[in-house]
């Protein structure tokens, strides 16, 4: 093969990015622009990413890498250029996909915000950035375009901005995140000091750390793979950042199931899966990736039991996946956690788009003043309903099949976390039969004259549906595609245990049963538990009161020190001032006014600021 | 005690041609003072402004041709196969044209012609009523600066300093009618006093213990004396650092900087943050690498102390500049206590010293210079430009700027980025470039530091991008004078560009500038 569409892999992120350009210069006052300029350019990112993957999928040239010198410094150089692994094929598809499907769905969702040039040029952006994100090539170029998907999520999530919640969920978003890339940025310099020649590409990257030669010492790999899990955190919502997830639902519903639910919030998990062989190397780094991960698949699906918001329940749930997801990486099954990032992708956006088309249709987001829809909205049922299902990880939806390998995973390696699994899959279910019931069951409340949603709308839920449906075949106990395809065969199989099929899919059948029998039979009472347990509700209700302690513990005492700075400037300093102009008006003294006291004081820091430095430090020579 | 003697060789006529470059700003200078006495009262000052951008532009010139022709001479021999200095040395070594110098002055140099360009478009005669003094006044301000990054020696380096100083003095006070101005410039006045006090102390006690005022001189004599005066030695450094503190507002010497920064108008502002802040750390560079490097003794590591100091006011100063910023509201405030938080920044490649591999200092040291140059003057000037549109200079006055003036909004979020030290800008790689520096002399903690207080600077940073991007909208029209116009894209592009592609300005530093024939001052 002499071109391959590998190698032109770069004009992949390159077509939203002339869109974002085109939308910047002549968006102004244009209303269909957006819509179509969107959806022409992420169509033709998904017809390359699909060749691509097809490229990939047949033998012959399976890696494609290309850079080029991009700085000097001090002697040794950096690259910047992209790389076309498998993985990156995978993600290529997933993203342009999703954004593709978005892209059209929001031509409807949109239709009447005035802004809608506006928002088609930030998703165009996001786009380019996310693409970049995917085919970087270096962990510096990756960080680049890491900040600028955080530019845009931040951007986004306070797109409506006359609403203050949404003012306030975007900066908490940026802020948090950012605390997550601090940490990927030490781990990012930890790696250039100690990797040979400073090299940052992921290929030197997996030969350093893969062969296991000791070149790094073993304290330093565990302390660069928990640097960069640090950013994935902050990415992709893990606890304890996982805290601006859910705030971010404020944020456009299309956008929720973008950035995050289906692509950016898996940008952590892509990012521990592309330096996978970092972790590796250390198994204090993966236990680590696999508790964290764990803990968070169960702290997150109980608090989606106690929620009313139907997006917020997606943002816990979606949380709780990529909890899944970090556990399976840390339990060493990167096939486990790309797999589930995939199904994922397809059965979050489509329950998001649905809750989208719900809430175009009601106007209210919470869903005990729903009820009845199915009656008339066929359509939204019907998708919502399989992502359900595939949520839940009933057989033989997409869901099933990757949370089997997970937790299958689970039991071969720590017994502990398979049970931490199970019983997430549980409350999964049981979340997920309490808000399908209630919003589409029952008698109608509220909202009288809701209806079907545009096409424009609904042929992207149908799109998704038959992937939630049918994506899970490409890797099944039986048939291990995905995994010899993903790792080459190298990684661990683990064989087909058909006790854990069963158990995961009793726990997900059992969780709808009892949520039907609490929300459709009535045959248990609904405040079952919050007349015995009313602390145990309110505690899932307060989301275990993470963000008061992070007001706390965090917020309060940044904010007070900068208080303490400024009191320091406002009442001592000018206190001071106060004194003196007082004393000397008191001895009688004119012209205080012209002497301004502050300056005094200024001065006065300044000398005290001198001792404090000499005796500080030169004390100690002397005595 | 044995002096060290030296001589001072009088100026002659081929030695001034070096000096061009500063010639031509001090005939400037006096040409407009005349010109203006002429004009007619009512006319406008703008061709007094624009006189002065052209003789900023000729000096510039010079300067530019002096570096390539300094640069031509690195590594050349002689006959006799002996390596030749490329470093022109006039007067006994007291001013030295070398590649430091050479940048600095063209550094300097592009910022004043940037801050003149945009006075053009926004300074008012009601607000400001001697125009023509405004513009040529900041001509001799620059000669001060320029001498700093050229001196060898404490007297001109002193020199320089003063005349930058006082210069500055006049021009933060120009609003003659505004009293904030009044208030500013005479808290100024009083500030750069105790900071000429306690720098002339601390210079005092070197004199003392050398007999010299050349700084390769005293470096010789202190190699040779340290161990017998390491108290002296002490005091000294340390008020020097005290008084240079004050120049570059590094914490606790920052106190002044807010009044100041906010009385002043917003171009003298620039100049404060940029070319005064700038000026200061050559001959901070100078003394310290001169001097302090080589004052440590078997008994009293003084110059690892000193250097530790410089890291230690570093930290105060990004931690204090970042967390006393969370509360502003003015913007010009907010730019000040951020500026401080960027001396501590600046600080950090100078405290690094020369530890194991590293090497890169200055080159750290100058392409920060260089962002935090665009960044800073980039978004004081569309500061200006809200200025004129609301009236004040509280942060409000951004309040959906996007849908006002949505290019314009752009080059603030360019600004903003850098500031902030995200990518792809300038400001970016400066911090990059300075964190590696600081990994590579394994100086763990003053990373960690820089990373902290960044991450708090996001906060009141995107306090700015919050206002254009997610408040409704008020109903003044903002107008973009030419200008003013042209220097806020100016700084944006070149931002974006330094994001791209940071490797030829850094090479073309690491390249070219050597410590010991660039910054050492040596007696021959």
């Amino acid at each position: 093969m002499d071109t391959s569409f590998s190698q032109v892999a770069w004009l992949i992120p390159l077509f939203p990015f002339v869109a974002f350009l085109l939308l910047l210069a002549f968006g102004r006052g244009q209303r269909t622009l957006g819509v179509l300029l969107g959806s022409i350019s992420s169509f033709a990112g998904l017809v390359l990413s699909i060749l691509v993957l097809i490229e990939h999928m047949s033998d012959g040239t399976k890696y494609y890498q290309y850079s080029f010198k991009w700085l000097d410094f001090d002697g040794l150089t950096m690259n910047a250029g992209y790389e076309v692994t498998n993985l990156t094929a995978l993600m290529l598809v997933v993203v342009t996909l999703v954004s593709f499907l978005v892209n059209v769905y929001s031509a409807g969702y949109m239709k009447g915000d005035e802004r809608i040039s506006v928002f088609y040029s930030y998703v165009a952006l996001f786009s380019f950035s996310m693409l970049g994100l995917v085919l970087a090539d270096n962990m510096l170029t990756l960080y680049i375009f890491w900040e600028l998907v955080g530019v845009c999520s931040f951007l986004l999530v306070g797109f409506w901005f006359s609403k203050p919640e949404a003012k306030a969920a975007a900066k908490k978003a940026f802020i948090v995140t950012r605390i997550g890339d601090a940490g990927l940025l030490l781990g990012i310099l930890l790696l250039y000091w100690y990797m040979p020649d400073h090299a940052l590409d992921f290929v030197h990257i997996g030969n350093v750390f893969d062969g296991q030669t000791g070149i790094i010492a073993a304290s330093v790999t565990t302390w660069i793979a928990i640097l960069i899990f640090v950013g994935a955190v902050g990415k992709s919502g893990q606890f304890p950042l996982h805290v601006w997830l859910p705030d971010a639902m404020e944020g456009p519903t299309p956008i929720s199931a973008l950035i995050h639910a289906a692509t950016m919030v898996a940008a952590g998990v892509y990012l521990v899966a592309r330096t996978f062989d970092i972790f590796q190397a250390s198994q204090t780094a993966m236990d680590v990736v696999a508790y964290i991960g764990g803990f968070t698949a169960i702290f997150a699906a109980t608090i989606g039991v106690a929620q009313n918001d139907i997006k917020r329940i997606l943002a816990y749930s979606t949380v709780s996946q990529l909890g899944y997801m970090m556990m399976a990486l840390g339990l060493g099954s990167m096939t486990g956690g790309i797999f589930h990032l995939f199904t994922h992708a397809f059965f979050k956006a489509l329950l998001f788009l649905g809750a989208g088309s719900v809430i175009h249709a009601v106007h209210t987001q919470n869903i005990q003043e729903m009820g009845g829809l199915s009656a008339k909205m066929k359509i939204t049922t019907w998708t919502f309903g399989i992502g359900t299902l595939a949520l839940s990880g009933i057989p033989p939806f997409s869901g099933f099949w990757s949370k089997d390998m997970i937790l299958n995973t689970a039991l071969h390696e720590k017994p502990v976390l398979f049970a931490v699994g199970v019983a997430a899959a549980f409350f999964t279910a049981f979340y997920m039969s309490r808000l399908f019931f209630l919003v589409f069951m029952g008698k109608p409340k509220g909202e009288q004259h809701a209806h079907e949603s545009p096409a424009s709308m609904t042929i992207p839920l149908i799109i998704l549906a038959v992937l939630a449906a049918a994506s899970g075949f490409i890797q099944t106990p039986w048939n291990n595609t995905l995994g010899t395809w993903l790792t080459d065969g190298a990684e661990k199989e683990h064989g087909g245990a058909g006790i854990v099929m069963v158990i995961s899919a009793a726990v997900g059948l059992l969780g709808l049963y009892l949520g039907w029998l609490v929300f459709v039979k009535g045959t248990i009472a609904r405040d079952a538990i919050s007349s015995r347990a009313p602390w145990l509700v309110r505690l899932l209700e307060r989301k275990y009161y993470m963000d008061e302690i992070y007001e706390a513990l965090l917020v309060r005492p940044l904010r007070g020190l900068g208080y303490l700075l400024n009191a320091i400037d406002e009442y001592i300093v000018d206190g001071l001032v106060q004194l003196v102009s007082g004393t000397a008006v008191w001895f009688g003294r004119g012209g205080t006014r012209v002497q301004n006291g502050q300056i005094q004081t200024y001065g006065v820091v300044t000398v005290l600021g001198l001792i404090v430095l000499l005796v500080a430090l030169v004390g100690r020579r002397f005595w | 005690m044995e002096a060290v003697q030296q001589q001072l060789q009088s100026l002659t006529w081929s030695d001034a041609a070096y000096l061009a470059p500063e010639w031509i700003l001090v005939a400037f200078t006096i040409a407009l003072a005349v010109l203006d006495l002429f004009l007619p009262r009512q006319s406008s000052r703008s061709s007094i402004g624009w006189l002065t951008l052209g003789g900023l532009a000729i000096s510039l010139g010079f300067a530019i041709w002096r570096l390539t022709d300094v640069i031509d001479k690195v590594g050349k021999t002689d006959a006799n196969g002996q390596p030749v200095s490329h470093v022109i040395r006039l007067m006994g070594d007291s001013y030295r044209i070398d590649v430091f110098s050479s940048l600095l002055k063209i550094l300097f140099l592009v910022a004043t012609m940037l801050i003149v360009l945009m006075s053009l478009g926004t300074v008012r005669k009601t607000d400001i009523s001697d125009r023509g003094e405004f513009y040529y006044l900041l001509l001799p301000a620059v000669v001060g600066a320029m001498i700093m990054a050229s001196s060898g020696d404490m007297i001109t380096l002193y020199i320089g300093l003063e005349l930058l100083s006082i210069t500055t003095y006049v021009l933060v006070g120009i609003r003659k009618h505004a009293v904030q101005s009044a208030e500013a410039a005479f808290k100024y006045v009083v500030t750069g006093g105790i900071s000429s006090a306690l720098l002339l102390f601390g210079m005092s006690y070197l004199y003392g213990i050398t007999g010299a005022t050349n700084l390769g001189a005293i470096a010789q004599g202190i190699q040779q004396h340290a161990s017998e005066y390491p108290a002296l030695l002490y005091v000294s450094f340390f008020f020097i650092l005290a008084g240079l503190g004050i120049k570059i507002a590094a914490a606790p010497f920052h106190y002044w900087a807010p009044d100041v920064y906010q009385g002043a108008p917003t171009p003298v502002t620039a100049f404060l943050a940029v070319v005064s802040k700038g000026a200061a750390f050559a001959i901070i560079f100078r003394i310290l690498y001169n001097v302090a490097f080589f004052a440590s003794s078997p008994d009293y590591p003084i110059a690892d102390d000193v250097f530790l100091a410089v890291l230690v006011i570093a930290a105060a100063a990004m931690l204090i500049g970042s967390t006393m910023a969370l509360r502003q509201v003015n913007v010009k405030r907010l730019m000040a206590l951020s500026g401080v938080a960027n001396a501590g920044y600046l600080l950090v490649p100078v405290g690094l010293s020369l530890k194991g591999m590293h090497a890169s200092n200055v080159g750290e040291f100058i392409f920060y210079l260089a962002a935090y140059l665009l960044m800073t003057i980039g978004m004081l000037a569309v500061l200006s430009v809200i200025n004129k549109s609301v009236g004040h200079d509280e942060i409000g006055g951004f309040a959906g700027l996007y849908y006002r003036a949505p290019w314009t909004a752009a080059a603030v979020v360019v600004f903003v980025l850098s500031l902030a030290g995200l990518p792809v800008t300038g400001g970016f790689f400066g911090k990059l470039f300075i964190l590696l520096g600081a990994a590579e002399s394994k100086l763990y903690w003053i990373i960690a530091i820089m990373v902290v207080s960044s991450v708090i600077s996001y906060y009141f940073y995107f306090g700015i991008i919050r206002q254009m991007f997610m408040r409704a909208t008020i109903d003044t029209e903002v107008r973009v004078p030419v200008t003013t116009g042209i220097v806020i894209w100016l700084c944006a592009v070149a931002t974006v560009v330094l994001g791209i592609v940071p490797g030829p300005v850094l090479d073309f530093v690491n390249d070219h500038f050597s410590i010991v024939s660039d910054l050492f001052v040596r007696l021959q």
